[in-house]
């Protein structure tokens, strides 16, 4: 498929081929309603990988929250050399958020530069993860309440003229 | 390249501040967790909320280093109680648009700002999008506030530092901010300010009220937690 590397060789996941989670819109009656969490190594030999519980959250159109807390939509993503290297080998889809994330972005960005659905943008970037071709750095749980960042926002802000 | 800065890698210390600047051949393949050299910047964000066309993006958009983005989410609605046919609860996916840009804050922080229309229902997407948050903007447009209900209340009930910001079209508000305190019922404590969403200033000094609630927040909970 679109993968370089033999399966076993190093950490990296084998990536799900983008074609088959298209039909992420909307299937009114066809939805598949299970939990997303499957046990590891089920033996179903499934037609293609399924390394990170992306279908089910793709045919319910974002009905099911995906049980691997999903990543925050300002969570930032950068391409690593891997991902640089294997560039060329990917399914396109993939393709376009390798070369699109040089410089650190946001998934929000991912989604909105290739126009993408926010959600279709957070399961291909978290596949590509995975995979080792992208390298992420999420905010820190509790953030939000740490005074030293805050106030740094704050001297950040004030600068603006 | 071969201008990089000399950096001995053993030492964070030492690194340089700016990770896009440095030799993309410093860093190193899949597998690794640490890559602290080319690490990407630390993400924080402030949620600009409001009804229809009261000026989120207007706000963003003035203020933003990148020119404004949008993306659609789909979003939850647990129509449960708010369906008044008597239906069974029920849930639908409807695709709302995100506006969002950012602005550099320092070296390492970056800042999001993700505008919102207010709905009157609340799902799964707005929990992506607040959970996190420094804090809100609540925008209202004074000839229409009970748009805003909905936002002041969920971010009331969430825990989320917020203020109200009355978008002075053309340059007046068409009530007095006590009385719009009044009609929305919000705290004492609950900063409420006018501003003008096409000026950058005006929506910087209302961004960095939002942020002196979430330090007035983080400094009850350290003293109290
Ligand atoms: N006169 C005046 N017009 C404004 C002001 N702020 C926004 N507008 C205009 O009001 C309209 C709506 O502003 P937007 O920024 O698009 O509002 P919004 O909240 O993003 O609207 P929706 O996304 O449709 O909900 C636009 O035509 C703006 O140009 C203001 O302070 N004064
Ligand atoms: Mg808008």
């Amino acid at each position: 498929m679109v993968l370089s590397s033999t399966p076993g060789d190093d950490e990296r996941r084998p990536l799900p081929d983008p074609g088959l989670i298209r039909p992420y819109v909307d299937e009114p009656g066809g939805v598949d309603d299970r939990p997303d969490e499957r046990p590891s190594g089920s033996n179903g030999a499934p037609p293609y990988p399924e390394p990170s519980g992306v279908r089910p959250y793709l045919l319910t159109g974002g009905r099911v929250r995906p049980v691997d807390a999903s990543l925050e939509i300002e969570a930032q993503v950068k391409t690593t050399s891997a991902g640089r290297a294997d560039a060329v080998r990917l399914a396109y889809e993939y393709r376009d958020i390798v070369l699109l994330c040089a410089q650190p972005i946001a998934i929000a960005e991912v989604a909105a530069r290739l126009g993408l659905h926010l959600g279709v943008a957070r399961v291909l970037t978290s596949d590509l993860i995975e995979a080792g071709y992208l390298a992420v750095r999420r905010p820190d749980a509790g953030l939000h309440q740490n005074k030293k960042i805050i106030e740094r926002v704050i001297r950040g802000l004030q600068a603006i003229r | 390249m071969d201008s990089k800065p000399s950096v001995d890698a053993g030492n964070p210390k030492l690194q340089p501040p700016y990770p896009q600047l440095l030799d993309p051949r410093s860093e190193r393949g899949p597998g690794e967790s640490g890559d602290r050299s080319g690490q990407p910047p630390l993400p924080v964000k402030i949620v600009v909320a409001g009804g229809f066309g009261v000026g989120k993006t207007t706000t963003v958009s003035v203020i933003s280093e990148i020119p404004l983005l949008t993306t659609e989410a789909a979003m939850t609605e647990v129509a449960a109680h708010i369906d008044r046919t008597g239906h069974v609860p029920e849930k639908t996916t409807t695709t709302v648009a995100l506006d969002f840009g950012c602005i550099t804050i320092d070296e390492e922080i970056k800042l999001y700002l993700f505008g919102t229309p207010g709905q009157d229902r609340f799902g799964f997407m707005w929990h992506d999008l607040t959970q996190g948050a420094l804090g809100a903007l609540v925008i209202v447009d004074t000839r229409r506030l009970e748009d805003c209900y909905a936002a002041v209340d969920y971010f009331e009930h969430h825990d989320i530092p917020f203020v109200v910001a009355a978008n002075r079209f053309d340059g007046r508000l068409e009530h007095h901010l006590e009385d719009v305190r009044w009609a929305l019922a919000v705290s004492d404590e609950t900063p409420l300010i006018s501003f003008d969403a096409r000026q950058r200033r005006s929506v910087r000094d209302a961004l960095l009220s939002v942020l002196h609630m979430s330090l007035a927040r983080a400094e009850y909970s350290s003293v109290v937690g």
